[in-house]
């Protein structure tokens, strides 16, 4: 040991796992989580497994996503053009609910003491119309001192066409020594109300993320020579723990992303070019969709955080509203719910001991497909009894306990079904030429049900699911967005070289003396529209935009203008291809990891399914459902008629028989 | 219950309003103006084989109980065949106001004669031609307020009439943009077919019958549960309108409400006949603000469908400003008394259930239209938006400050969107403090707006509230009333609520919007 080693870390609320690639091999360290102090657990973690002189460090965190969950950042200070301070409150004018007479406000995190105006104007040619005084910008500076913000945003109108103005209010603040957030260096995109609330997001995370990060940073350094701290972006790419303490709104979902990057990675090792994510965790269900041809998973750049616009890259991960601890219940009219309203931890699942409402997970012990025997390695005792007569009391008109836990099963699984399609179909996309890969706890309980459903013909449930998310964050690319609003007309597609190459070269900075590729791209429109579509740049832009047009919403019309909202580089250093130890395939039936047999409610009817330990199982291992392949915290659940392989890589691969 | 269990009625009532969304989702992506894409001004809706409602997307609420007449006008006036679309803005026949204008496509299942179902999308069209740019100005009579097109096919068989098409663009002001938004509706009800004849083939066309007339019977039940909650008894109210634009007269709305055993018999009887001004509302206006109120008592996820008005009895006297003649000028109708009958809806109710209702919110959309030519490039240009106020207080709380309230929730234009757009300039945007009314919960505070021209330009607005306040509840007092001030040069100007005026370069529009009421001493 003692070479330059790369390791990657990620913090969850229970464990903090750790992997690393040891003579190409996948080595996995948990240790006990610390959230009081999570760098401690990090700091052992890398030690487990190894570290020396140079380790490199990959990190994904949830020191942002907590602080926003938890409304625990800074004292946001807003700086803007005069006149305009409250759009940052009054957002886009809607209210949350349509049809409730009374309802709280929508989140803003700047009170209203805390926003500032310029008396300053630029136009939307980029003129100057209005400079502010020095006298102005000098009591400016003294308001936001005396208002107590530890952190400020700057955020005025039009300043990505035209610095000037917003340059001299930067310069003035700078005398207050705090962090500042600053929309032509962060974010020079229109919109100004998503661009505010990005900022703003930034700076409430700044002075957090930059005591952790930087902590982290120095610690790794002083035990390790020239030891250094990466972070995972949002964005699925990986970028220097400095340039993250600057722009943590950039990694506000760092540890999601892991988990999407690496079910990602693990899919395209093991053959799959186009898959469909579906990660079922105890509130929410995440799902995203990545297509090879297209550069993986998808991304956004129109992302609400905690109930707050973020406008920076992201994956394009849609939520819904349900998971294993959702609760079921029948309104007034006799229609069945389930979520979005969660048991949580506390009370939790009826059959955890506490809750007396229905659940998810209570309705997959009641048809037999969670392995009560080994639940959290039996850790935790499941008591089917409680459930049963819980159930028995509140299954409405439905005839049997069996008919409403189904029943729930049906319900959630028709919400995956309409996530997938908002995020394939409703984008162009054909669910039945992708494959579905399952992680998180409900996950593999679900996925052959909602692929069927989908008519999606395999599954695919990944090895290591229980450190996903520091795969992905050791295997994922660096890389670095940049961005700014041009809004200029389409035949001036091929006049953007001064635009991407000022972008590149800061760029070039950042990546000092590393091999990186560039991606240029353009977010293009028909004038008029209100949204943009990003397409690569080159000579066949327009071109691709118009086909991409068509693929997305039906229509394309090539006689009509086009509009360049936005320019766009993606700077990415790739990581090394993974290529994981693959295990001998070898003819069997599974018999070694044949733990017992139990009755398995599916389709109306009890069968005898077999029940697999996933650890057991070997390459090649092969056998049709009804079976269960059980494991720590969940199980796979293979319907009759359905046939699981189990991979090279050791991910289970089902051909659903839809 | 016909066979249909709890589980399986969820599924089916997911998956009729997920067919809503994606058609919405479809027509936000491909419109070309900001009205429909930015805010939002749309409603997409699934009908049965009888034209009632099964699913609505999450959209207006002034569309909610209107898109069933444009289905139902549709269906009557023509003989609608396999891939054909029909187009519609009639206010008289199955429309609300014209800039609305609505497209209804029969789904026809393999080898059946009848259509199965069918799909409607609505759109706010910035203009629809007549005597001011936006079509929403003070006219006198339906003639001057835009092109009236009746139920007519504008693709047949797949096929779009072309003659058709170029007869209405070449009726409008910005034909172009009409063109990108008319195309993106028929889109929309498209991918509402494809999406519905892929149900029928995973369930059968005769089941998901069953299942549709399922669905209404809950919504039914739904209501009734909760109309059984209120106090049996007849409660009453009133509200004006300050005028019609034209004369300086108030204008009432009354309103009897009947609520007994799980029914709810609403009467408008002693509201103002129909006025010269552009405010009158068609009766399918009535019924989607009937729709609203029954709505918002039920929960925040109980489906919109046809069931939700069957324990309703609407009583509206011909000739009325709550269901107007030809040819009476309607383009305020949709807009502004809407939201005048939720308020007088509400004060009524909120005799009968004090602790839920909420006091009176703005009570007006503030519609601005700037309409002319752009100096720099000679380009026509309308716009077009509604500015949100402040939301009523009620026993749960304050009101919120500056949001859309009642019978719309279209966004804002961002003010970098906005100027990139248009030869405008936002001077300022921001709340207006202490519009609220006083209470032991305040009333939310309106929204100041001041709008410079950057050419000439023609400037209507179209509002309400500037006279008669919103109302507090339980001694709240009223929410401050709005206005409009336009300088010119040195000189500064109130317009009326309800105006239109040729300005200058240079003019500086401010426009304030109403608070809400407030709620208990």
């Amino acid at each position: 040991m003692g070479e330059a080693l790369r390791i990657a870390v990620d913090t969850g609320g229970t464990f903090t796992d750790c992997v690393a690639m040891v003579d190409g091999e996948m080595r996995v360290v948990k240790v006990r989580s610390t959230p009081g102090d999570p760098g401690r657990a990090v700091m052992e973690g890398v030690g487990l497994l190894g570290a020396g002189a140079g380790v490199e460090l990959r990190h994904g965190t949830t020191v942002g996503t907590n602080a926003m969950l938890e409304r625990t950042g800074a004292r946001v200070a807003f700086v803007t053009t005069a006149g305009f301070e409250d759009t940052i409150a009054i957002g886009r004018q809607t209210r949350p609910k349509l049809y409730a007479w009374t309802q709280p406000a929508a989140v803003c995190l700047v009170p209203e003491e805390l926003r500032f105006g310029v008396p300053e104007r630029v136009s939307a040619e980029g003129e100057v119309l209005q400079r502010p005084s020095d006298a102005e910008l000098e009591e400016l500076v003294e308001r936001v001192r005396a208002s107590g913000a530890e952190t400020v945003a700057v955020s005025l109108l039009f300043a990505f066409l035209n610095a000037e103005n917003e340059a001299r209010v930067v310069g003035a603040l700078e005398a207050l020594g705090l962090p500042l957030s600053v929309g032509h260096r962060m974010l020079p995109e229109f919109r100004e109300y998503e661009r505010g609330s990005t900022l703003v997001v930034n700076a409430y995370l700044a002075p957090l993320m930059q005591g952790y990060l930087l902590g982290l940073e120095s610690e790794v350094a002083k035990k390790y020579a020239g030891g250094t701290v990466e972070v995972m972006q949002s964005s699925g790419g990986i970028v220097g723990a400095g340039l993250a303490a600057r722009e943590p709104v950039r990694t506000v979902l760092s540890g999601p992303a892991g988990g999407v990057i690496g079910a990602w990675e693990m899919a395209k090792a093991a053959g799959f070019e186009r898959v469909i994510g579906f990660d079922m965790g105890g509130t929410s269900t995440d799902v995203f969709l990545a297509d090879a041809e297209t550069g993986g998973v998808r991304r956004t750049n129109e992302s609400v955080v905690a109930g707050v616009p973020v406008s920076v890259p992201m994956l394009d991960i849609h939520t819904a509203g349900a998971g294993g601890g959702s609760l079921a219940r029948f309104d007034a009219g006799g229609l069945l719910w389930v979520g979005p309203e969660s048991a949580g931890a506390e009370p939790g699942p009826i059959c955890f001991g506490r809750g007396d409402l229905p659940t998810v997970t209570d309705a997959n012990l009641l048809l037999g497909r969670l392995d009560e025997e080994q639940f959290m390695g039996g850790g935790v005792k499941l008591d089917a009894e409680r459930a049963r007569e819980c159930f028995a009391a509140r299954r409405g008109g439905l005839k049997s306990v069996e008919a409403f836990a189904a029943g729930i099963l049906r319900v959630v699984e028709t919400q995956m079904d309409r996530a997938i399609r908002v995020i394939s179909v409703e984008r162009g996309h054909d669910p039945r030429r992708f494959a579905l890969v399952a992680f998180g706890g409900g996950g593999p309980l679900h996925a052959c049900a909602v692929a069927r459903a989908l008519r999606v013909p395999t599954v695919m449930i990944p090895a290591m699911p229980g450190a996903l998310s520091a795969v992905g964050i050791l295997l994922a690319d660096a890389v670095r967005d940049y961005s700014r609003t041009v809004m200029l007309p389409g035949a001036r597609m091929g006049e953007l070289e001064a635009e991407f190459a000022a972008m590149e070269e800061v760029g070039v900075r950042e990546f000092a003396g590393k091999k990186f590729e560039v991606e240029r791209t353009v977010d293009v429109r028909y004038v008029g529209q209100g949204y943009e579509l990003n397409v690569v740049h080159g000579v066949d832009a327009a071109e691709r935009f118009h086909l991409m047009h068509e693929q997305r919403y039906g229509f394309a019309n090539r006689e009509r203008g086009l509009e360049i909202v936005n320019v766009r580089v993606r700077l990415r250093v790739r990581s090394e291809k993974y290529e994981p130890v693959r295990e001998k395939m070898r003819a069997g039936d599974g018999a070694e990891a044949l733990r017992r047999e139990k009755q398995v409610y599916f389709d109306g009817a009890w069968v005898r399914a077999r029940v697999f330990d996933r650890e057991k199982l070997r390459a090649g291992d092969e056998f049709e459902g009804p079976a269960l392949v059980a494991e720590y915290t969940s199980a796979t659940v293979v319907p009759p008629g359905a046939r699981l392989v189990v991979d090279e890589f050791r991910n289970l691969v089902i051909g659903v028989g839809a | 219950m016909s066979g249909v269990d709890a589980v399986e009625l969820a599924v089916f009532q997911s998956a009729m309003h997920s067919i809503a969304e994606e058609m919405g989702a479809a027509l936000r992506r491909t419109a070309i103006s900001p009205n429909i894409k930015e805010r939002q001004d749309y409603s997409c809706a699934v009908f049965d084989a009888a034209h009632r409602v099964i699913a609505m997307g999450d959209h207006m609420p002034v569309h909610l109980g209107s898109m069933p007449m444009s289905v139902e006008a549709a269906v009557s006036a023509l003989r609608l065949e396999r891939g054909d679309v029909a187009i519609l803005n009639d206010p008289y026949a199955g429309g609300t106001h014209l800039p609305d204008i609505t497209m209804v496509m029969p789904v026809f299942c393999e080898g059946k004669d009848e259509a199965s179902f069918f799909v409607a999308a609505r759109a706010h069209h910035a203009d629809v031609g007549g005597m001011f740019a936006g079509s929403m100005g003070p006219a006198r009579e339906i003639f001057q307020e835009g092109l009236r097109i009746p139920p007519v096919k504008l693709v047949r068989g797949g096929v779009v009439d072309e003659g058709l098409m170029a007869m209405v663009l070449l009726n409008v002001r910005t034909p172009q943009e009409r063109e990108g938004d008319l195309a993106a509706q028929i889109g929309a009800c498209r991918v509402g077919e494809q999406r519905l004849l892929g149900l029928v083939e995973r369930y059968g066309v005769e089941r998901l019958g069953v299942l549709g007339e399922e669905l209404l019977d809950y919504s039914e039940r739904l209501v009734k549960a909760e109309l059984r909650m209120l106090p049996s008894g007849t409660y009453e109210a009133e509200d004006f309108l300050d005028d019609d634009g034209v004369t300086d007269e108030r204008i009432r709305i009354a309103v009897k409400i009947s609520v007994d055993a799980g029914a709810m018999t609403v009467d408008f009887a002693g509201t103002s006949r129909q006025v010269a001004g552009s405010v009158n509302a068609v009766r399918a206006i009535t019924l989607s603000a009937c729709f609203y109120v029954l709505r918002c008592l039920l929960g925040e996820d109980a489906p919109a469908t046809a069931g939700i008005l069957r324990p309703l009895t609407l009583v509206t006297e011909a000739g009325s400003v709550v269901d107007a003649w030809p040819p009476a000028a309607v383009a305020g109708g949709n807009v502004e008394t809407s939201q005048r009958m939720v308020d007088t809806l509400l004060r009524a109710l909120a005799k009968a259930a004090p602790e839920r209702v909420p006091a009176a919110s703005a009570g007006t959309m503030s519609n601005l239209t700037i309409g002319g030519v752009d100096a720099q490039t000679g380009s026509v240009f309308t716009y077009y938006e509604t500015t949100a106020g402040g939301m009523g207080a009620s026993a749960a709380g304050d009101g919120l400050s500056g949001v859309q309230t009642h019978m719309t929730n279209s966004l804002n234009t961002p003010v970098e969107a906005l100027e990139f757009a248009y030869p405008l300039r936002m001077r300022r945007y921001g709340y207006r403090r202490g519009s609220g009314g006083e209470g032991m919960h305040r009333g939310g505070d309106g929204l100041v707006k001041e709008v410079e021209m950057l050419c000439d330009a023609e400037v209507t607005l179209l509002a309400d509230r500037r006279m008669v306040r919103p109302y507090g509840l339980e001694g709240g007092a009223e929410g401050a009333a709005g206005r409009a001030v336009l300088r010119e040069g040195d000189e500064e100007r109130e317009l009326r609520g309800k105006c239109s005026a040729r300005v200058k370069r240079g003019a500086v529009l401010r426009l304030e919007t109403p608070g809400g009421g407030g709620w208990g001493r």
